[in-house]
């Protein structure tokens, strides 16, 4: 018989499990970077206007991965940048391009605000995760004797994000990284269902971030 | 025979169960930063119109959960604000004021022509939006129509939490700062409005004023044709 501890050791064992997880990050270069001291990031979501659909927690995550851990960076909450600015980086009025950037950067008051909080990099974010496909079946039942579950079901989840990285010294496009991460989660139900989670936006987060601070503090040349 | 309790607990339960389908949203005081354009040097009267300043718009979704959400008092108070921060001298006439008791450049009435939103269930994603398409009404200081521009303004807000209602209230704050953000950006470029400092329109100039009005801003899509999203027109100036 299964005893109440034992259901307690297989949940907390299935919670440290995870499901599998694929992952690719690449970045292309344009042009050499570096942060100088009191240099700081902004990272920002590409406009909704323009059918952008990156999460708002996704941005969270990137901002908190990207000022956190080994070569952290400063980085600025971008509700501060864009208040900073406004109406410059609206969703509607934000440059699309460098082009845009640097007839931006040429108007009065723009370049002062910029520098007064130091951001030497903007980071645009865009992308999703997605639900790709699902499928099998779970069912459960409780009654006064107990309850429990059976079956097996299982989904797959696609986060694909692209970073693109401005440099507002130069105005220019420094480069972009981005992050594939594919993953499959299962749930198997024997009496007790056993979630085998794969957090596949919580890593493609945690991915990008790592990739960016790299490519932002490197020196490598083009 | 059921007793006055029974009935009185009866329409208290039915009452909980149709407050349960039915979501309020008031929008609070939102406000704007300083925004980084020069002000426009004009002495300008706002006159705030009795269903702008008490806007309230109830939708059915689905047939399944009734939304109302009150604009209201922080609409007023925002455009409030948002004129403050772009002209010089901002008057704001209460809908009783008599605009000829007041010395102006020009007397802007905002109004809001439409109010839509949307809530995940409708757009199947996780997103709830609003749009608002603002009226702005320019009189010049004889009282002459000088101009109108229509102002449609959109807010995407994803969905946190159980309920709703502050993801919607967030959406529709981001719908009126999409407003501003346009507003002081295109207002001169749509409506000619810094001509007005040099005293009222030639009444002859009102009829090709009109038509051009009616060509190039009648509608949302006069709006979008002279502001491209993602950039800055910049000959818009």
């Amino acid at each position: 018989m299964i005893t109440a501890n034992k259901v307690l050791m297989i949940s907390l064992a299935a919670f440290s499990l995870e499901g599998c997880i694929t992952a690719r990050v690449e970045n292309a270069r344009e042009e050499t970077t570096g942060l100088l001291a009191g240099e700081t990031v902004v990272v920002m979501a590409k406009s909704y206007h323009q059918g952008n659909e990156t999460e708002a927690d996704y941005i969270r995550c990137v901002e908190k991965a990207l000022g956190r851990g080994k070569g952290a960076l400063s980085v600025i909450h971008n509700q501060n940048f864009i208040d900073n600015l406004f109406p410059w980086f609206e969703p509607r009025t934000a440059p699309a391009d460098t082009k845009g950037l640097v007839s931006l950067m040429a108007r009065p008051g723009v370049p002062e605000a910029v520098r007064n909080m130091g951001v030497r990099y903007i980071v645009w974010l865009d992308g999703g995760t997605s639900r790709v496909t699902q499928g099998g079946s779970l069912s459960c039942a409780a009654g006064p004797g107990g309850g429990g579950c059976f079956g097996f079901a299982w989904w797959q989840d696609n986060a694909d994000y692209e970073a693109s990285i401005w440099d507002l010294d130069d105005s220019e496009n420094a480069g972009t990284v981005t992050a594939d991460y594919n993953g499959t989660s299962f749930l198997p139900a024997l009496v007790v269902p056993i979630p085998l989670i794969a957090r596949t936006q919580s890593k493609a987060c945690n991915g990008l971030a790592t990739q960016l601070k790299s490519f932002i503090v490197s020196d490598e040349a083009i | 025979m059921i007793s006055k309790k029974q009935l009185r607990s009866g329409a208290t339960l039915f009452s909980l169960l149709v407050a349960g389908c039915a979501s309020n949203v008031t929008v609070e005081n939102p406000t704007i930063p300083e925004p980084h354009v020069e002000k426009l040097p004009l002495d300008v009267a706002v006159r705030i119109p009795a269903e702008f300043h008490d806007f309230v718009h109830e939708e059915n979704v689905l047939g399944r959960e009734t939304w109302t959400i009150s604009l209201g008092a922080a609409n007023a108070a925002f455009f409030t604000q948002l004129f403050g921060y772009m002209f010089d001298n901002v008057t704001v006439l209460g809908p009783d004021d008599n605009a000829k008791d007041y010395t102006f450049d020009a007397l802007i009435e905002p109004q809001i022509e439409g109010f839509e939103f949307s809530v995940p269930n409708q757009s199947k994603t996780d997103a709830f939006a609003v749009w608002i398409r603002y009226r702005m009404q320019i009189y010049d200081s004889a009282g002459n129509s000088a101009s109108t521009w229509t102002v449609s303004a959109y807010g995407k807000s994803q969905k946190e939490g159980l309920g709703g209602s502050k993801s919607l209230q967030r959406a529709a704050v981001l719908a009126m700062r999409d407003a501003a953000a346009l507003i002081l950006l295109q207002m001169n470029k749509a409506t000619k409005i810094a001509a007005l400092a040099d005293g009222p329109i030639d009444i002859s100039e009102l009829e090709t004023l009109a038509a051009a009005d009616n060509e190039s801003l009648g509608g949302s899509a006069g709006t979008v044709g002279i502001f491209a999203i993602g950039g800055i027109d910049d000959n818009g100036e």
